[in-house]
């Protein structure tokens, strides 16, 4: 099939509600796809581009899971819909061989029931009863092409992040759909991974596929976009040429993250008190990073010693390989005040170092001490009165019926009960989430649930503040609370550490950027 | 790789051991199946998880068996004790023996089959059989959703234990710290659930229609004589059981 012969999809949604709810999740918003072109969905979190693409991939099944006014057209057949019963059906199978979706979470793309990446891939193939010679070939070459072709036979459960996403498009794009819908494509991977991804975009569209990004970063990849539609408020705000829109206040209000070039994510507005860096943006390389005054000297607030980790013989397979070790003789202090940043590829080992901090996981080798005192054998929920660490997955560590609640859980036996409803409202306010305190964790957006997060351990007010990606996921007004969340915290003098696979957040955001490679930490 | 059994030929194995221990009724031979069962999990290197398993599910079988039946059985003529209407008799004794050996026989070669199966494979052959693609899912599903819902559940209590939970010991503080789990846990699972069900929609799960199979399960000859000689002997044993223990009276 030609490029010229392929076909647009094109959506227009007059409104989409979700049942049980009155107000649309997503109202006055189209989009069209063409062979070949890459269209950029560009919003902040909640803004409803996951809800737009699932739409156009029929993913949200109309009548099923909500009521849609509006109408999507495929290959000059248009299907319109009235929100009532006798609205066309879509068949998700049938549609998805035109349309193919990559959600966010690209775990979910996967069947879960197959053992290894070849036959996750074959999965779809196998349902449409394709001959097995044909399951052959294709795999081999949505392998070759989406860059898996050496980890055919690794089991799915054991990829990393870049090549979890990597299998999900080749699960999506094995079929040769016109159009690939790719939810957050770049979110939590590492450069190496991204370029790998940007790679895969640019060869789809060689190939004629037409690509729709939903993005809340006007990324690299969203800079190679043919035309961009802005998301805010469940609305387009703004489409046009990105040259149009880089900088335009419609970008700036979706709370879009910017990269790269100034005037793409235009005029910032940090509260001056606590501004310290000239940007924000996750990625944003900006003259002047941090000017804070530097800790004093005095006693370290986190201190390892020599700390080596390596992840021991599974107990439960006997003859199973020793793991390679994870962490090596690991020297390092955090002051009062200071922020440090810890960086390091997909699977470098910086979550096993920040597990090491609280007890989580305890070292083979060495001594961790948090306020001069060494954790060996205090237990985790001890060691948590000083030590707050966030975990990438906000949704783990919520469980409470409202976001006050959530924020107040456990500061009682801190500050005493008349205080902590004050501390949990603090830090609420802290993080840009005044207003939300009825709200029920589930109902925020997932950058608001992270931010939540963030203020459950901010309330607690620890010596020491260890945050694990904290920007994933976090559209620019997030980052921004994020920002001054964490320099308020360093201000009142707690030390804080930053695990980020984000360089250049690093670099502009910590007083010390250390790497973790080799499972061992050095400055850079 | 080490050559595979075919799942089918493991499940008949287990399948038959199970029917011929049950239609020999003898205890001897209950024990020599308990113990080859056994001596293989150790030799999967599954016996860590086999006999645990076993034990939660045979120990009060096995103990219930030795009341009701050691105590209580109204057929016992020899009588080695007795506290009131309690008695225990030697036939008592030799009943349970009986029925405990024989249950312990068949659960340790289950147990054994479905530690050891290669679930894929076993999916896979199902599919080639032309069962219901659904039910070899739903059937892996379940045996995958465990370690995975622990997996989970370790990773909501290393973010709530962060967040300054201390877990003491004690039955009201550990009932209180798993309702918090269970809150994430839940919401985390339907959340999984459907969003993987849109997904699997879309790559044609639901369709009727045939299917095919990507992967390919060996099945030598070899195997297939060995599953038709293993069903051949468990129809015998059982027809000759029934032979056996026909009613007296009638002429056999």
């Amino acid at each position: 099939m030609t490029a010229t012969t392929r076909t647009a999809l094109q959506i227009r949604v007059e409104a989409f509600t979700f049942h049980g709810e009155t107000t649309p999740v997503l109202s006055g918003a189209a989009i069209s796809a063409t062979p070949g072109s890459l269209t950029a969905v560009l919003g902040g979190s909640g803004s409803g581009k996951s809800t737009l693409g699932k739409l156009m991939a029929g993913w949200l099944q109309t009548g099923h899971a909500g009521q849609f006014r509006g109408s999507l057209e495929l290959d000059g057949t248009l299907l319109e819909f009235r929100g009532a019963p006798d609205d066309p059906r879509i068949n998700p199978a049938e549609w998805s061989r035109r349309v193919a979706f990559v959600p966010q979470d690209a775990s979910a793309m996967l069947s879960s029931v197959r053992a290894t990446v070849a036959e996750e891939l074959a999965f779809g193939l196998e349902n449409r009863a394709t001959p097995r010679e044909d399951m052959l070939s294709a795999v081999e070459r949505t392998a070759a092409r989406t860059g898996l072709s050496d980890l055919l036979d690794r089991d799915p459960a054991t990829l990393s992040g870049g090549e979890l996403r990597r299998l999900a498009v080749g699960c999506a794009v094995i079929a040769e759909p016109d159009v690939l819908i790719l939810d957050e494509p770049l979110a939590s991977l590492d450069a190496a991974g991204a370029a790998q991804l940007e790679d895969l975009v640019r060869s789809l569209r060689g190939s004629g596929t037409g690509i729709v990004l939903l993005s809340q970063a006007a990324d690299r990849l969203a800079r190679e976009a043919t035309h961009w539609t802005i998301l805010d408020g469940r609305t387009v705000t703004a489409a046009g040429a990105p040259a149009q829109l880089a900088g335009s206040a419609e970008l700036e209000r979706a709370g879009v993250i910017g990269v790269g070039g100034p005037g793409v994510l235009g005029p910032r507005a940090i509260a001056p008190s606590v501004a310290i860096g000239s940007s924000v943006a996750a990625g944003v390389r900006g003259p002047g990073p941090v000017p804070v005054a530097a800790p004093g000297p005095g006693s370290a607030s986190l201190e390892l010693r020599g700390v080596g980790f390596g992840y021991g013989q599974d107990p439960r397979r006997r003859g199973a390989p020793v793991l390679a070790r994870v962490l090596r003789d690991v020297d390092f202090a955090v002051h009062p005040g200071e922020i440090i940043a810890v960086t390091g590829p997909n699977g470098a080992g910086k979550s096993t170092l920040l597990r090491h901090f609280n007890g989580l996981l305890r070292p083979t080798e060495g001594d961790v001490r948090v306020c001069g005192r060494s954790i060996a054998g205090v237990p985790v929920g001890t060691v948590a009165a000083s030590m707050g660490l966030l975990f990438q997955h906000p949704r783990d560590q919520l469980f409470e019926r409202t976001v006050l609640r959530e924020a107040a859980f456990g500061l009682g036996q801190l500050f005493g009960k008349a205080e902590a409803e004050g501390k949990a409202r603090a830090a609420l306010a802290a993080v840009g989430l005044s207003g939300t305190e009825a709200a029920h964790p589930a109902e925020l957006s997932a950058s608001q649930q992270r931010l939540l997060a963030l203020a459950t351990v901010l309330a607690r007010e620890p010596a020491v503040l260890a945050l694990d990606e904290p920007t994933v996921g976090l559209d620019r007004h997030g980052l921004e609370a994020l920002q001054t969340a964490v320099v308020r915290a360093a201000a009142r003098g707690a030390a804080v550490v930053i695990v980020t696979h984000d360089l250049s957040y690093a670099r502009l955001n910590a007083h010390r950027v250390l790497e973790l490679t080799g499972g061992r930490l050095s400055e850079i | 790789m080490k050559q595979r059994l075919h799942p089918f030929t493991a499940l008949t194995a287990a399948a038959s051991a199970a029917v011929v221990t049950t239609a020999a009724a003898y205890w001897p031979l209950s024990v020599a199946v308990a113990l080859a069962a056994v001596f293989l999990a150790v030799r999967r290197e599954v016996a860590g998880r086999v006999l645990p398993a076993a034990a939660v599910i045979l120990t009060p079988l096995c103990l219930s068996l030795l009341v009701l039946h050691g105590l209580f059985f109204p057929e016992g003529q020899t009588v080695l004790a007795q506290w009131g209407p309690a008695r225990v008799t030697a036939e008592g004794l030799g009943f349970a023996l009986e029925l405990g050996t024989r249950t312990t026989a068949c659960v340790l070669a289950f147990l054994l089959f479905s530690f050891t199966v290669s679930v894929p494979d076993l999916v896979s052959a199902l599919a080639g059989r032309r069962v219901p693609p659904q039910f070899g899912f739903v059937l892996a599903s379940t045996l995958t959703l465990l370690p995975a819902v622990s997996v989970r559940l370790d990773r909501i209590r290393q973010a709530q234990e962060t967040r300054g939970m201390v877990v003491r010991r004690g039955l009201v503080s550990r009932l209180g710290a798993l309702r918090l789990q269970m809150v994430p846990l839940v919401l985390a699972l339907i959340d999984d659930a459907g969003s993987r069900a849109q997904a699997l929609d879309a790559r044609g799960f639901g369709s009727p229609g045939p299917r095919t199979t990507y992967r390919e399960v060996a099945d030598p000859p070899a195997q297939r004589r060995f599953r038709a000689a293993a069903l051949v002997f468990a129809a015998a044993a059982v027809a000759g059981r029934i032979v056996a223990s026909w009613p007296a009276g009638v002429p056999s």
